[in-house]
């Protein structure tokens, strides 16, 4: 069997880049949803009320796909809870999805923090699977139009200055 | 070729005739930011004649492959006149263009359920409701011969338009010519605001020709219940 050591230079490039193209392939499966119509759904939130993604049609939407059991979504959603309440009066609609199995922890974290924004049950997966999600947090930004404009697969401390900047672009539009 | 792929290329000329109606807004707008120059809107002016024969010929492509469609639409008007001074004739002829691209989906849509839902085998559920007193309603899960074809969840939107008189198509679908059964779950909340979840069935003769059923939610006063009913219009 041929090892690495024996590998010639342009057999190492040609490896590197077959890796480099697998990966950047694996991470734009995500935002293949980016400049597309957003998929429609409607799912009970916690409060009991159904919602429907279609019926805010003219506002922008933020939707984000969290678990109860995941740290940095739990951030996440405090950073939302506060952009939320600045901006709902300019025509801001979010949702948070929650993809956990168990819908009791899910319910559990909610009554112990309660947010200004709706949080949705996703108990089967299936808005998950249509917004592909394959990744906890996952943020997506909907225009007015109904268009997914911006899809953030995960969230760090720089994240909120950008995920701010597009909000606000989204809704002067 | 099978009538879906069909519909698929003359949605893909709809598509391209888009794109084109959005080259000529931007013509357009080309045209506005250089009307005063004079030399600049002589080219712009074969530019546009050029958009224009290319959106003539995706429609009349569109109008070929549609074939049998109910209406067609309205010729198209071209525009040829350069300069400033036409600036709005083109404007004109941009929204004469959308509004044909418009009826032309529409059309494409009537004929899209007609070919896919044909009369002779078209089976389509109506919900409507009256007073809605003892009952909100929250979600209805229907099945066909057993087999589960739809589940709707109803936001407090949907409701409220279903209480003012709204009638919904919540299923379109075919069944074959023969007996079939229609089971209807319907939850939501009760008196006294308890949870509550009814069904109701129907079985009925499916002959040939469409078939329209209608589940209506009304209130009994005399038994302060909500009463579940599938109508079937003949």
């Amino acid at each position: 069997m041929k090892s690495f050591r024996v590998w010639s230079l342009p057999q190492r490039c040609i490896a590197a880049a077959t890796l480099t193209i697998l990966c950047l392939t694996a991470f734009a499966q995500g935002p293949a949803l980016l400049g597309q119509s957003a998929p429609d759904f409607a799912l009970r939130s916690f409060s009991g009320t159904n919602v429907r993604l279609s019926e805010d049609r003219g506002d922008v939407v933020v939707i984000t796909f969290w678990g109860s059991q995941c740290g940095v979504c739990r951030k996440q959603l405090d950073m939302l809870d506060r952009s939320f309440a600045t901006y709902r009066s300019a025509g801001l609609h979010m949702y948070g999805v929650s993809v956990d199995d168990d819908a009791a922890h899910a319910r559990q974290y909610v009554s112990a923090h309660p947010l200004a924004f709706a949080m949705l049950e996703d108990p089967a997966k299936e808005v998950a699977r249509l917004y592909q999600i394959d990744n906890l947090p996952t943020t997506v930004l909907i225009d007015r139009g109904g268009i997914v404009r911006h899809v953030y697969r995960d969230f760090g401390p720089r994240d909120e200055a950008l995920y701010l900047s597009q909000l606000r672009e989204l809704l002067n539009e | 070729m099978p009538v879906t792929k069909k519909i698929g290329r003359i949605r893909d000329c709809l598509v391209a005739a888009c794109a084109l109606l959005i080259s000529m807004q931007a013509l357009a707008a080309d045209t506005t930011s250089s009307a005063p120059a004079a030399p600049s809107s002589a080219p712009a002016s074969a530019k546009s004649k050029a958009v224009a024969s290319q959106v003539e010929a995706a429609l009349a492509a569109a109008d070929a492959a549609q074939g049998s469609a109910p209406a067609a639409p309205a010729t198209l008007t071209t525009t040829t006149a350069p300069g400033a001074a036409d600036t709005r004739s083109l404007d004109e002829d941009t929204q004469t263009l959308k509004k044909d691209v418009v009826d032309l989906n529409r059309d494409l849509f009537v004929l899209e359920e007609e070919l896919l839902f044909p009369a002779n085998t078209q089976v389509a559920v109506y919900v409507s409701m009256d007073v809605g007193e003892f009952f909100a309603l929250d979600s209805i899960t229907l099945k066909i011969d057993n087999k589960e074809v739809t589940n709707y969840l109803y936001t407090p939107r949907e409701v409220d338009a279903l209480l003012k008189g709204g009638v919904q198509r919540l299923y379109l679908g075919n069944l074959k010519v023969g007996n079939h059964e229609l089971v209807a779950f319907f939850s939501g909340k009760g008196p006294d605001n308890r949870d509550y979840r009814r069904g109701a069935s129907l079985k009925f003769d499916k002959s040939i020709g469409a078939k329209y059923l209608e589940l209506k939610i009304e209130d009994r006063q005399r038994k302060m219940q909500p009463e579940f009913e599938i109508k079937d219009w003949e």
